[in-house]
Formats: C-alpha cells, sequence, structure tokens
C-alpha cells in the first residue's frame, strides 16, 4: 500500500516526532530550493539576455534572493482602502501553504537499487524507524498534488477579488480560466501515467520505473518512455500554464494588467506571492521528474546510499527548471485565445485519445484483448484501429471547429466580407474612397 | 490516516513561517498611510470607475465545462488505475463513456463554446490592404539590423565629400 512504514502501524511519541522532524525538513529544504531557484532563474535569464545577473549579494549574487526578502520585510504594509480586508489578508496564505504541501508528495532521495524499497531506516537508538524519503506517501499521493494545485488556484482569485482594484481582479479572473482549462489536460495526461503504474501513490510510481537489473537503472522503464513522450509533453505545457510561467504568464501581463493580481500587495505578503510562485516551479519540476523520469533512482555510482537517490533527483531536476528558465527566456506571451485553443482543442483531445490507446495496448500486452494469435500482430491491429478512431476524432473535431466559424462569419462576417469585396472592386477602380467598410 | 500526518505537521509549519514573517514585517515596518497610497494602483491615473462586476459570459461558460471534464476525469482515473485487471470489459465501458463526452465535447466546439477574442479573417480581404502587400514590403526596418549595406554605403558617400542623395543608389547597386 505504499507510505511510511513508521506510522503504518499505530502511532506513538517518537513517530509524531519523526513527522514534524521531516515536515520542518521539507519546510527548510523548499525554502533554501526557492531561494536558490530565483537566483537561478535571474542569474540564467541573465546570461540568455546577455547581462551578467546577480552578482553582488555573496558569491555570484547566491544571496540576492536574501537580500530581497529582508528588504521586503521592511517595507510598509498597505491594505487598499477599497479592498475586502479579510480576503486581502488570507490571500497569500491560500497561495504559500498549499505551495509548501504539494512538495509533500515529492520523493526526494532514497536508495532504489537492488530492489530496494526507497526507504531507510533511522539507527537503533533513534528507534529504529523506517521511512521513505519524501514528506508523506499518501495512498491518493498524485491526487493530493492535483488538489492543492487547485487550492492554489483561490489564492490567486481571492487576492484579486479582496484588492478592490480594476486590473487585479481581471488578471484573477483570467487566472481562473487558464488555470481550469489547463488542469483538465493536465488530468489527462497523468492518467496515462497511473495506467502504466497501477498506482496513485508516489513512492509505487517510482518503484514501477525502477528495472530489475541494470543497478536498478534502466530508462527504458521510465514512464516518459512507457507512456509513450505525448503525455509527458502534454503534461510539461500543461504544467508550464498551471504554474503561470511564461510562455503563458497572461495572468501577469503587465503590458494590459499593471502587475497581475498581486499588483496592491506590498511588503511581505508580496514576498509570499513571489515565494510561492517558485516554490510551486521547483515542486512541479519534482513532480515531473517523480512521474516520468524515474524520481530519485538511479544507478549507484558511488556508495552514498539514499543519498545518490538525492544526486540523481537533483540532476534530473535542474534539467527541468533549467528548461522553465529557457521557456522564460525564449517564448513570447501567447494571445489569450491561443492560449485556450491550446488547452481545449489540441491538449485535451490528444491526450485522451493517448490514454485510450495506451489502455488498448495494455490489454493487449497482458492478453486480455486478442484479435489473432500472435500478440505482435494484435498490437499493430489495436495501433492502426486507435490510428482510425484518433483520424475520425480529429476529422470530427476539424468539422466542429469550421462549423463555428462559419457560423460566426454568418453572424458577423458576411456584414464585414461582403462590402469589402464590394469596397475593394471601387478601390481597384478609382484609388480613393470609402475604406471604412471593414469596421 | 497516519500517513497524513507529516502533511498537518507541514500545513501548521507552513502557515507559522509565513504568519510570523508577516508579523514580523508589522513591526519592523514603518506605517504612514495617506490617501493616494490606499487608493487603487492604476499606474498613477486617479481611479474613475469601481472593478467590474460582470464579465464576458464566457468565462462562466470555461467554469461549466470544466466542470465536465473534471468529472469525466474522475471516472477516468479509478479505470486507468484498475485497467490491468478489468480487462475488456473496462476497455469497452470507457470507449463507450469517451466517446459520449466527446460528442457533446464536439457539439460546443461547433457551437463556438471555446471561441475566445475576435475572429481570425484574411487580413488581406480588408480594403484598407493593399493586395499586392508582402511582410517584405511593409515590415519597417529600425535601427542597423539587416542595413549594412545600406549604411556602408552611405558612410563611403559622406567619406566622399559628396552627401548628395543621388549618390547612394549607384553605390547600393554596385555593391549588390
Amino acid at each position: 500500500m505504499g507510505g511510511h512504514p513508521f506510522l503504518a502501524d499505530g502511532v506513538d511519541f517518537g513517530d509524531v516526532i519523526l513527522a514534524v522532524v521531516l515536515a520542518l525538513v521539507a519546510l527548510v529544504l523548499t525554502l533554501v530550493m526557492t531561494m536558490l531557484m530565483v537566483w537561478f532563474e535571474r542569474k540564467v535569464v541573465g546570461r540568455l539576455q546577455n547581462r551578467i545577473g546577480p552578482n553582488v549579494a555573496g558569491p555570484f549574487g547566491l544571496l540576492q534572493t536574501m537580500a530581497d526578502g529582508m528588504k521586503l520585510l521592511f517595507k510598509e504594509d498597505l491594505i487598499p482602502a477599497k479592498a475586502d480586508k479579510v480576503l486581502f489578508v488570507l490571500a497569500p496564505f491560500l497561495a504559500v501553504v498549499p505551495a509548501f504541501l504539494t512538495f509533500t508528495v515529492v520523493p526526494i532521495a532514497g536508495d532504489f537499487s537492488n530492489g530496494g524499497s526507497g526507504s531507510s531506516t533511522l539507527p537503533g537508538f533513534l528507534g529504529s524507524r523506517e521511512f521513505l524519503w519524501q514528506v508523506a506517501d499518501v495512498p491518493i499521493g498524485i491526487l493530493f498534488f492535483l488538489a492543492m494545485s487547485s487550492l492554489a488556484v483561490y489564492g490567486i482569485v481571492l487576492a484579486g477579488y479582496g484588492s478592490g482594484s480594476k486590473y487585479p481582479l481581471i488578471s484573477s479572473v483570467r487566472a481562473t480560466a487558464q488555470a481550469i482549462s489547463y488542469e483538465a489536460a493536465l488530468g489527462l495526461s497523468l492518467a496515462a501515467v497511473f495506467l502504466v503504474s497501477g498506482a496513485l501513490s508516489t513512492n509505487q510510481i517510482v518503484l514501477n520505473q525502477v528495472a530489475e537489473g541494470y543497478g536498478g537503472f534502466n530508462f527504458t522503464r521510465w514512464n516518459v518512455v512507457t507512456t509513450g513522450l505525448i503525455p509527458f509533453i502534454v503534461f510539461l505545457i500543461a504544467a508550464t500554464a498551471e504554474l503561470n510561467r511564461p510562455p503563458f504568464d497572461l495572468v501577469e501581463a503587465e503590458q494590459e494588467l499593471v502587475g497581475g493580481f498581486h499588483t496592491e500587495y506590498s511588503s511581505f505578503r508580496f514576498a509570499l506571492f513571489f515565494l510561492a510562485e517558485f516554490m510551486n516551479t521547483v515542486t512541479m519540476g519534482g513532480i515531473i521528474v517523480t512521474l516520468f523520469f524515474g524520481g530519485p533512482s538511479g544507478p549507484q555510482l558511488l556508495p552514498l546510499g539514499a543519498f545518490m537517490g538525492f544526486i540523481w533527483f537533483f540532476l534530473k531536476l535542474m534539467v527541468f527548471l533549467f528548461i522553465f528558465v529557457w521557456f522564460r527566456a525564449t517564448l513570447p506571451r501567447v494571445r489569450y485565445d491561443q492560449l485556450m485553443d491550446l488547452g481545449w482543442k489540441v491538449l485535451i483531445p490528444i491526450s485522451l485519445a493517448w490514454l485510450l490507446m495506451l489502455g488498448g495496448l495494455q490489454l493487449v500486452r497482458s492478453g486480455d484483448l486478442s484479435f489473432v494469435d500472435s500478440t505482435s500482430a494484435d498490437l499493430v491491429i489495436v495501433i492502426a484501429l486507435g490510428l482510425a478512431i484518433g483520424l475520425l476524432g480529429y476529422a470530427m473535431l476539424n468539422a466542429a471547429i469550421r462549423t463555428s466559424r462559419s457560423e460566426r462569419l454568418a453572424e458577423e462576417g458576411l456584414k464585414l466580407i461582403a462590402p469589402k469585396s464590394q469596397d475593394s472592386e471601387s478601390l481597384a477602380g478609382h484609388q480613393t474612397g470609402t475604406t471604412q467598410g471593414g469596421h | 490516516m497516519a500517513q497524513y500526518l507529516p502533511v498537518l505537521a507541514l500545513l501548521l509549519l507552513g502557515s507559522g513561517f509565513a504568519a510570523i514573517n508577516l508579523v514580523v514585517s508589522k513591526l519592523v515596518s514603518p506605517s504612514r498611510p495617506t490617501e493616494e497610497k490606499l487608493a487603487p494602483y492604476e499606474c498613477g491615473i486617479v481611479p474613475g470607475r469601481e472593478p467590474p462586476h460582470r464579465f464576458p459570459v464566457r468565462f462562466y461558460l470555461i467554469a461549466m465545462l470544466f466542470i465536465i471534464f473534471d468529472i469525466e476525469i474522475v471516472f477516468l482515473y479509478p479505470w486507468a488505475v484498475a485497467n490491468a485487471g478489468l480487462g475488456r470489459f473496462g476497455l469497452v465501458a470507457i470507449l463507450i463513456f469517451s466517446a459520449l463526452v466527446f460528442e457533446s465535447f464536439i457539439y460546443l466546439i461547433s457551437k463556438g463554446a471555446l471561441d475566445w477574442g475576435t475572429l481570425q479573417v484574411n487580413r488581406r480581404l480588408s480594403p484598407m490592404v493593399n493586395e499586392d502587400r508582402t511582410v517584405e514590403s511593409t515590415v519597417r526596418k529600425v535601427g542597423l539590423v539587416g542595413r549594412f549595406e545600406e549604411v556602408e554605403s552611405l558612410k563611403d558617400a559622406l567619406i566622399d565629400g559628396n552627401a548628395a542623395t543621388d549618390s547612394v543608389p549607384e553605390q547600393d547597386g554596385a555593391a549588390a
């Protein structure tokens, strides 16, 4: 069933202490990682834009985030006169607490090689308690992560609503629509991982990606391979949108919305939103590593035990954090209709079709679904069937999009186009005249 | 439920961290509010209107559609986790279910429920735009990017002392 072995059979005082220690370590770790992530992002974006980036506070500017945090602590804290005081005060908590909690399900270390379950045991004088290298391995695992990322939306919505100001409100309404649109795609791409893992618990998902031989390392067991790349790509795009990071940062489109939903926030309340944003980025990187890239599992190159797992996790995590920063430095912001079209008309149908196909293929491999004698022929048949159904679905989707377009054209476009063609004829005639018809 | 104990601990610690920092900030930061500081921030423009209380109906529509899809996902998860044990029955059931949801999805799209923004029509259709314009003919060149030849020839012309405009096209042609 998974979960911490020391919590499985009754809870005594020592178990509670260990649980608190785990939480405390996670708290410190998330804060330090967030601090470093802010520095990393500023440094990398700086280099990508041919600047140096922060380099004054501490070695290589490492303490810049700390300095900024201290500065914010000493700043005047304003609550706007028109704000809804309760919501205004509550919102930063609703943003930052789920950000902390999401991190609980990410396994960050552990020895998964040679059949290890990733758990470690405390020395005898501490009660020989066996624990996993994650804050909690709750049975619902990834569902907990989804629940927390949904809760985090409340922070944004209430911040915008409670500010009593125009632009934060618009920003928060945008944020809601964006978050729930991409949550559907996120959820569907996750289902593919559950399909191949047969579990929701993150520890089980990591264990399922560990191979028997090869010292526990075989990248063909990683879910990015077993689910066939598409769910990973959908998840990466949807995760970027969930995080409100560029190119999907319409929530904070400075040119349109002043500063986004936290325009009215100052002092440490603003810092909490900032903290939550980067903490979510780090956690999302960790979730991607866990779900698709085997988490902390990897060969024991050095005899470090559970710490080797942390090194693997950290290396994999850095790749995705760099990709997030890279996105930010490279891609221009999308338009709102492009954002919605991508989420609803591309990502959701693709991930749904892929999921059903994977389900069929899994049944063929386990022998539950067979049309002819050989398994490989069955696989080909199922893939062909899947492709046929997929093409049918694509044709229907295309027809639907064209129908809606032609209906809208009929509604507003006929007025737009019919006089226009006349206009351009008359324009060709005498090169002047009535050009107002188009509007 | 014992597995949630560390989560509870982190919940308390995380809220505590935020609360303590807010209290510290309260203690060490100045508080000199003025009417201007407490007014809604709109880049220096005095706010004239109240924030809107009405939003385009599309936002509400998206919220409703999301519920449909979230429910679909809620039904998909148990199937996904248990697929290996359910066999053919599970696959057929989920295919029928997905077909029904997909059909309503198609209906929604054809009704334009997921269309945002203005209709993207071919800009060429506008009478304002010249029929034979191309991207190259209308893009204004800013700065020196892509203009080195022109600039070089201008420079040569200036150095020669006869900065007359008619010498420039000749040099340009020679360079080409």
